[in-house]
């Protein structure tokens, strides 16, 4: 009996969603690398989550792999659960930004949650990158 | 058998429910090595309940003995929202002491004994949803002031046994009961303010400035909405539990060779000259069923009607429905900016003021909130 | 009545091993209990499964509103739970407390008296404006199917499904928010299910609904139609073992028989007859009508003034194009 529990590799508790090192993400701008890559098949992973918890939520940076590059991406909508007035997506949607915090693409064509707006501006320092400009190629909010 | 007890608690009428207070019996079975388990009375410990062997008592007799307690003290009431007595004290009439002190912070006000009803959701008026605790203040009425000089608790605390004698004692009683199911001698406690027994009684040092006359009620409104206090209560009893409930560990992997300790708490002492388990080391144990206080909470809404206060938070010790202790903050950041009703405030007869809030909480009776662009 | 013996019986019943020896006794008044609950169980049984009698009363209430209108015993309508779910408490004793639900309520319809909050079901499509914080000085409106409701008193809430640009989009709404400035609902019906979570593992086209939808009007006194479509799901992995949940609206999920084996093996389908389970679980009826006996003449007045409302719009408009 014990046997069989050891040589369990799978989890049975409930899948909590969670954007972590590893992860699958889905590109949603239309920048040439994102696009090359999911249309591919190989879609970005999660490398690192630029913060202190390790779990990726909206407006989080992490750093993906993509096509053997290493890109710099923002979250803009989750799998997991929310809090009320907080959308919920059926994908982990990032859109690709540089070092300075400019999108690599010129569009996002999936609904963006209204409160990236504010966790953005609060992210956006005066000499630091500047995340707002994601705000600006957004084409529909939620 | 605890079980069906518990269960039963909420079925059995109301004047029966007495029976399950008592002294404080600490459990045998709590860790010795904090401090020795032992039963602690109160300094007016007095037997409270009687054997209720009233197969003696006809019916005519029976009704004989509720028509005199009636007459007595008053005819059973809902005030407030509780169904007690309409109980008037001789005392009452002058119901604040006059002493015309005025409020300073180093006086220290009564509190006041309220029961928990459970928690709902409120806003604020930036859209944030706040949990809240709701208290209800439990037909509270001051029983007797014992002044700081002739006030002689049996345990002195531990940290300095020979303490300047500054405060005195208030003992507040909740909830009036039919006296017939007490002793004489917890009657007496009462009887000299013309009092009904209470069911519950607590006991709060004062200044002697900020005592007050026997017979006073004290209300919801001795705290102002914005206040901070404290909130003193029993938390919820868990029995028997391992250290991950109790403390929190993380315990042991679930594969990876361990057998039989996935749960457990690991080593727990030293090799060497600490070759011991040092005292107060965290190991499984009773949880719960001990006395906690909640510091610091909000008051965010008060309804005059019912007495109830609405307090931040969700973090009151105790279940639904336990007993708890109200009292001002003593956290020195939290405490009274501006004068609180001192000693304690008056009986409004004013029936128009139901609901008193705090001003960035969302009223229900407001319009839907909208935001503007400040710039 | 009935629940005053039963509660009688249950003190009588935990008291009885501290002051009777005899054993039996004990044995005794808890058949009677059972007795009882299967007398209260009888009588509350048609409240078990919500489809079928939700017809059955209303059909019983349209009657009511015919003929027996002189009785004036029965003016709340017996389908009220259904209509104000959230009215009723949790049922888990250790959190109730009746001052504290009087309070609750006091403050929902307070609230109710400022927006309306109107009938809703599972699987109704819905519209819901409210006012963001992010989003200053303008309303946002999310339109989708309603796949969950829970909670109750000021906790309720419900989510809304949609798919906006080929993307599963979810929104969970706390009813009771001050912030949400208008609910509507564009088409009232109610699906097979009480929830509706399956449809994630569904192909889009399922939870694909119009932003600009109008709204379909039933009616008046027709009972709330149910939709009787059934969901073909996308092929596993799933968010959840449907095959072991025993959903009426899923189409033949196309599964290997292991799976529907271990899902047999894995159900409870004797829990159906566990009284004290079901009585737990539920409010007893004589409580529901308290409840809505003190709320319900407040409830009407309110609906009252918003239909008188909404007539006097239909009368301007003419006016003005004039």
């Amino acid at each position: 009996m014990s046997t069989i529990f050891a040589a369990r590799q799978f989890s049975t508790s409930a899948v909590s969603n969670h954007i972590m090192k590893l992860t699958r993400l889905r590109v949603v701008d239309n920048s040439t690398i994102g696009k090359q890559a999911m249309a591919e098949g190989k879609p970005p992973r999660c490398i690192h989550v630029y913060n202190k918890k390790g779990i990726g939520t909206i407006g989080d940076k992490i750093m993906v792999a993509i096509k053997g590059e290493k890109v710099k991406a923002i979250i803009v909508g989750c799998v997991k659960e929310q809090k009320p007035n907080i959308p919920r997506f059926d994908s982990n949607n990032i859109v690709l930004i540089d070092d300075n915090g400019t999108p690599l693409g010129t569009r996002i064509n999936v609904p963006i949650p209204i409160v990236l707006r504010t966790i953005l501006k609060e992210k956006t320092f005066s000499k630091g990158a500047d995340y707002t400009k994601l705000l600006a190629i957004a084409s529909n909010y939620v | 058998m605890s079980k069906i007890m518990r269960s039963t608690i909420f079925d059995v009428p109301s004047s029966l429910r007495i029976t399950f207070g008592g002294p404080m019996v600490f459990l045998s079975r709590t860790a010795h090595n904090v401090r020795a388990p032992r039963i602690k009375y109160p300094l007016w410990y007095l037997q409270r309940e009687r054997a209720k062997d009233d197969q003696q008592l006809t019916g005519d007799n029976r009704a004989f003995v509720k028509e005199a307690v009636h007459d007595k003290f008053g005819m059973p009431a809902v005030i407030h929202g509780i169904s007690t007595y309409d109980v008037r004290s001789p005392l009452s009439e002058d119901s604040v002491e006059c002493t015309n002190v005025e409020w300073n912070p180093k006086l220290q006000r009564t509190g006041l004994i309220a029961r928990k009803l459970g928690n709902y959701p409120m806003w604020l008026n930036n859209g944030k949803s706040v949990l809240t605790t709701l208290l209800q203040v439990i037909d509270n009425h001051v029983i007797k002031y014992i002044p700081p000089d002739e006030f002689n608790p049996p345990r002195k605390p531990y940290s300095c046994p020979n303490h300047k004698k500054q405060l005195g004692c208030l003992l507040v009683g909740a909830e009036s009961a039919d006296p017939q199911y007490f002793t004489k001698q917890y009657c007496g406690l009462f009887y000299r303010e013309g009092m009904m027994p209470k069911k519950y009684l607590g006991r709060f040092m004062v200044s002697p400035e900020a005592a007050l006359q026997p017979g006073t009620p004290l209300l919801a409104s001795h705290f102002r909405p914005g206040d901070f206090i404290d909130v003193r209560g029993k938390t919820i009893d868990r029995g028997f539990q391992g250290v991950m409930k109790r403390h929190g560990f993380h315990g042991m992997p679930a594969t990876h060779g361990v057998t039989k300790s996935h749960r457990r708490g690991g080593n727990v002492g030293h090799g060497g000259e600490k070759g011991r388990i040092f005292p107060g080391t965290k190991m499984p144990g009773h949880m719960g069923n001990r006395y906690r206080l909640h510091k610091g909470a909000e008051i965010l809404r008060i309804n005059h009607k019912y007495n109830v206060i609405w307090i931040k938070g969700i973090a009151s010790p105790g279940e639904t429905n336990s007993i708890v202790y109200l009292y001002d903050t003593i956290l020195p950041l939290r405490k009274h900016k501006s004068p609180p009703p001192f000693p304690t405030s008056k009986v409004l007869d004013n029936d128009q003021l139901i609901d008193s809030y705090k001003e960035d909480v969302y009223k229900f009776t407001e319009q839907t909130i909208t935001y503007e662009e400040d710039k | 009545m009935l629940l005053r013996n039963v509660n009688f019986h249950r003190f009588q019943c935990g008291f009885a091993p501290g002051n009777i020896p005899n054993f039996c006794t004990v044995l005794e008044h808890a058949l009677l209990i059972n007795i009882f609950l299967t007398v209260l169980y009888v009588s509350r049984s048609y409240s078990n499964s919500p489809l079928p009698d939700v017809q059955q009363l209303s059909s019983d209430e349209s009657v009511s509103g015919k003929q027996v209108k002189p009785e004036r015993k029965s003016v709340v309508p017996s389908n009220s739970r259904f209509i104000y779910p959230e009215f009723l408490p949790d049922p888990k004793i250790e959190w109730r407390n009746s001052l504290r639900e009087k309070l609750e309520r006091m403050d929902m319809i307070q609230r109710r008296k400022h927006i309306d909050i109107p009938e809703f079901y599972v699987g109704s499509i819905m519209a819901v404006s409210s006012s963001n914080q992010h989003a200053p000085n303008k309303a946002t409106r999310f339109v989708g199917i309603c796949i969950q409701r829970l909670g109750c008193g000021l906790r309720a809430n419900f989510t809304l499904r949609n798919v906006i640009k080929h993307v599963g989009t979810e929104m969970k709404y706390q009813l009771y928010d001050p912030t949400i400035q208008k609910i509507e609902v564009l088409r009232l019906e109610k699906r097979l299910d009480d929830e509706l979570l399956y449809l994630r593992d569904a192909p889009n086209e399922y939870s694909t609904f119009d932003e600009n939808m109008e709204v379909e009007y039933l009616p008046e006194g027709a009972p709330v139609p149910v939709n009787p479509e059934m969901v073909k799901l996308k092929p596993r992995p799933w968010r959840a073992r449907w095959e072991r949940k025993d959903m009426k609206g899923l189409a033949d999920l196309g599964l290997e028989d292991r799976f529907y084996e271990r899902a047999k093996e894995l159900a409870t389908p004797w829990e159906k007859y566990d009284l004290m389970k079901q009585y737990r679980k539920t409010i007893p009826e004589e409580e529901q009508k308290e409840i809505f006996a003190e709320v319900y003449s407040e409830l009407h007045e309110v609906e009252v003034m918003r239909k008188k409302l909404k007539r006097k719009k239909v009368f301007i408009k003419p006016t003005k194009n004039v």
